[in-house]
């Protein structure tokens, strides 16, 4: 085979990888899709109407503020057992809400690491996520003093307890994860993480876009869209490496991955991490890229429909059980799907 | 220990940890990095730094700023994809996907010890996996980027990614101190850990390249931009993890790419210090890609604080100010780098890019004067 024939056909592969991959979500969400496919035209309605309106930079940054919070709170308890300052919570948008940590096996709290990589990842992601909060705070307040444009933190759930957001994700997933406690240790903490990472990645790609007309804003979302894309090599290359002797741990994001996109619509916009095999040889799949080796984009609808674990059009549930704080209501409802 | 205490810390040692950093960096490479820290930090909360019109690009007016911008990308994508491809799969792209406008150059790849080949990752599958993806993801960025531009792509300038004596990847590791003296190598094909410290050179650069670039560049391939920045970042937190979890017990390799992050900080302008070779470069100049030269750290190593201690050990996988955002470098800063020079006096090539870098724009294959 020439070098030229052992590129093409890695490129032909590495489509086809593509191509499974949306083939097996098709399958899985065929179903759900017929169901749901009046609610999918009212839908296309109302975001026409979304459209016209339009988000301000402001509901934008908002939006991205209501992320960080959850990323922030999970992350904070799971390094240090203990939540945000309340002095980073508060906002003149919508109702402030509390932390559900849930009580008993699978609540909110420190993960007893036992791998010292994995206990300074976590330390230093939570402190990443902590100055996107202050970080977004400070940009919605802009120049005055007052909070009245910033979004409180609503009511978030990070529990894994019985009830608890994490246990419903993992029931929710194909096969179910049973027992699933995020803070019993290194993998369960990196299960956990993987849950929200890419998510954050195609959530600031989508809405690059809708900043583009504040540079200062879109150079910002930028570096926090990279930061987030570090995070999530982080925690998928730590539980590739990890699967390499426990393969629950590339067939778990495998499945969480599966959960994400099977309630976002019906465009493939995710990928686990398992490796397949191109050329006879194998590959990782720490990356998840379209064909042209970008990042996904996801509409902050889609984005709802993953964080309330709903793939209808609700305006609340799963990680956020009364919502996001928004002052635009057009971007708190998730996607009919 | 309060809930509030608790959390002040955290967020006073991350603000420590940043300045512990650039401390470092302010020693290493001598100078005014932590000035030069903050005033990056006043542009980024400052509205009106970064929303400063976009001044038209003067050289030829006749090229657009995206195709400009994308042409830039595009000699990168070629660099990175070189490289990967040769340690991966033992040969470099295909000679269609070369093509273009300006000279086209070929892959300088050397002879003897070093040269560029396939890693044996056979002691090491899984480094050997990443790379593979890798080079898939770099390829199709060229490929993207090709079609993206159409006719008005450039040509793969020559691009020296050999690990021979003479070679660019010797020549940076000398110059960050990582090998010494005039005779000494870096092999990034040697083994799967100079392979990854060979592709620690690249990574961050492709991630402040493109969001140096985000400002400038039109709505129409905004997205696609920031899907490639992703990407890169992807990369960038992928090799930064595997050097980190090694780190923990080689140490040599947190010190190695704090070197490389040393000679890229002080390589791309931003802090007044030497370079190994005793160049001094000046500082933040405007840049023809409408952003202003930042004056100080834009890059950081991986070992953040107390290595290896569970109860205490924080981890820097992501070069971030104190805001949580990473950098951005303007082109000029990213050519100091890849021409691995930060002088006046041969400024238009070096380095990875021996005749420097194609654009339509010459403004947009300079370094810093």
């Amino acid at each position: 085979m020439t070098q030229t024939d052992q590129i093409i056909e890695a490129f032909d592969a590495r489509a086809r990888r593509r191509e499974e991959r949306r083939g097996f979500f098709t399958n899985v969400m065929g179903m759900a899709a017929v169901a749901t496919a009046g609610a999918a035209a009212m839908s296309l309605a109302s975001e026409a109407q979304a459209q016209t309106t339009g988000p301000s930079e402001v509901d934008v940054l908002n939006f991205a503020l209501n992320l960080e919070y959850l990323e922030a709170q999970f992350y904070s308890y799971a390094s240090t057992g203990q939540g945000l300052p309340n002095n980073l919570l508060t906002g003149g948008v919508g109702t402030q809400g509390a932390v559900v940590t849930g009580t008993g096996t699978g609540s909110a709290r420190r993960v007893n690491f036992t791998d010292p990589a994995i206990a300074a990842y976590a330390r230093e992601i939570t402190q990443d996520e902590i100055a996107h909060v202050t970080f977004l705070r400070a940009a919605i307040r802009g120049t005055g003093t007052s909070d009245a444009l910033i979004a409180a933190q609503p009511t978030i759930n990070i529990s894994g307890a019985a009830g608890g957001a994490f246990a419903a994700a993992a029931a929710s997933t194909t096969p179910a994860l049973t027992g699933f406690d995020p803070y019993a240790d290194d993998n369960s903490f990196l299960q956990a993480a993987f849950i929200f990472e890419d998510v954050g990645v195609t959530a600031y790609k989508g809405a690059a876009g809708a900043l583009i007309n504040n540079k200062t804003y879109l150079e910002a979302a930028a570096g926090i869209l990279a930061v987030e894309a570090y995070h999530a090599a982080i925690v998928r290359t730590a539980l590739y490496a990890r699967g390499l002797t426990v393969p629950a741990l590339r067939t778990n994001p495998d499945a969480i991955s599966n959960l994400r996109d099977s309630v976002d619509g019906t465009t493939d916009l995710d990928q686990g991490i398992s490796p397949t095999t191109v050329s006879g040889q194998t590959v990782s799949n720490i990356v998840p890229l379209d064909t042209n080796g970008l990042a996904f984009s996801r509409t902050p609808a889609q984005v709802l429909n993953i964080v309330y674990l709903n793939p209808r059009s609700v305006t609340a549930g799963g990680f956020f059980p009364n919502g996001i704080n928004n002052g635009n209501t057009a971007i708190r409802s998730s996607g009919a799907n | 220990m309060t809930h509030e205490t608790s959390i002040l810390e955290i967020i006073e040692k991350t603000t420590a940890r940043r300045h512990a950093r650039r401390a470092f960096m302010k020693t290493a490479v001598g100078g005014v990095a932590a000035v030069g820290g903050l005033s990056l930090l006043a542009a980024c909360g400052d509205d009106d730094a970064m929303s400063t019109p976009f001044p038209t690009p003067t050289p030829t007016p006749a090229v657009s700023t995206d195709v400009a911008v994308l042409n830039f990308a595009l000699n990168l994508e070629y660099l990175e994809a070189q490289f990967y491809s040769y340690a991966a799969f033992g040969t470099g792209l295909p000679a269609a996907s070369l093509t273009g406008t300006g000279t086209q150059g070929s892959v300088v790849t050397g002879s003897g010890a070093g040269f560029p080949r396939a890693v044996d990752f056979t002691g090491d599958p899984l480094i050997g996996q990443y790379a593979r993806e890798i080079a898939y993801d770099e390829i199709a960025h060229v490929n993207f980027l090709r079609t993206a531009l159409g006719s008005a792509a450039v040509a793969q300038p020559a691009i020296n990614i050999s690990g021979t004596v003479d070679g660019a990847f010797s020549a940076a590791a000398r110059a960050a101190g990582v090998i010494s003296g005039a005779t000494a190598t870096f092999d990034p094909y040697l083994n799967p850990t100079n392979f990854l410290l060979g592709a620690y050179i690249f990574e961050d650069v492709g991630v402040t390249a493109y969001k140096g670039a985000s400002p400038v560049i039109s709505a129409m391939y905004l997205e696609a931009a920031a899907g490639i920045l992703a990407a890169e970042a992807y990369h960038a937190g992928l090799v930064r993890t595997i050097l980190y979890a090694r780190g923990v017990t080689n140490r040599d390799l947190i010190t190695q790419a704090q070197q490389i992050s040393n000679l890229r900080d002080a390589a791309d302008g931003t802090a007044t210090g030497t370079l190994a070779g005793g160049t001094t470069p000046t500082a933040g100049s405007a840049s023809p890609d409408g952003t202003t030269a930042s004056t100080g750290d834009t890059d950081q190593g991986i070992g953040g604080t107390n290595i290896g201690v569970l109860a205490t050990g924080v981890s820097n996988i992501v070069p971030t100010d104190v805001n949580g955002l990473t950098y951005s470098r303007t082109t000029q800063q990213v050519h100091n780098i890849v021409y691995l020079n930060a002088t006046g006096a041969n400024r238009t090539s070096g380095g990875f890019f021996p005749a420097g870098t194609n654009n339509p724009n010459p403004a947009f294959t300079v370094g810093l004067g």
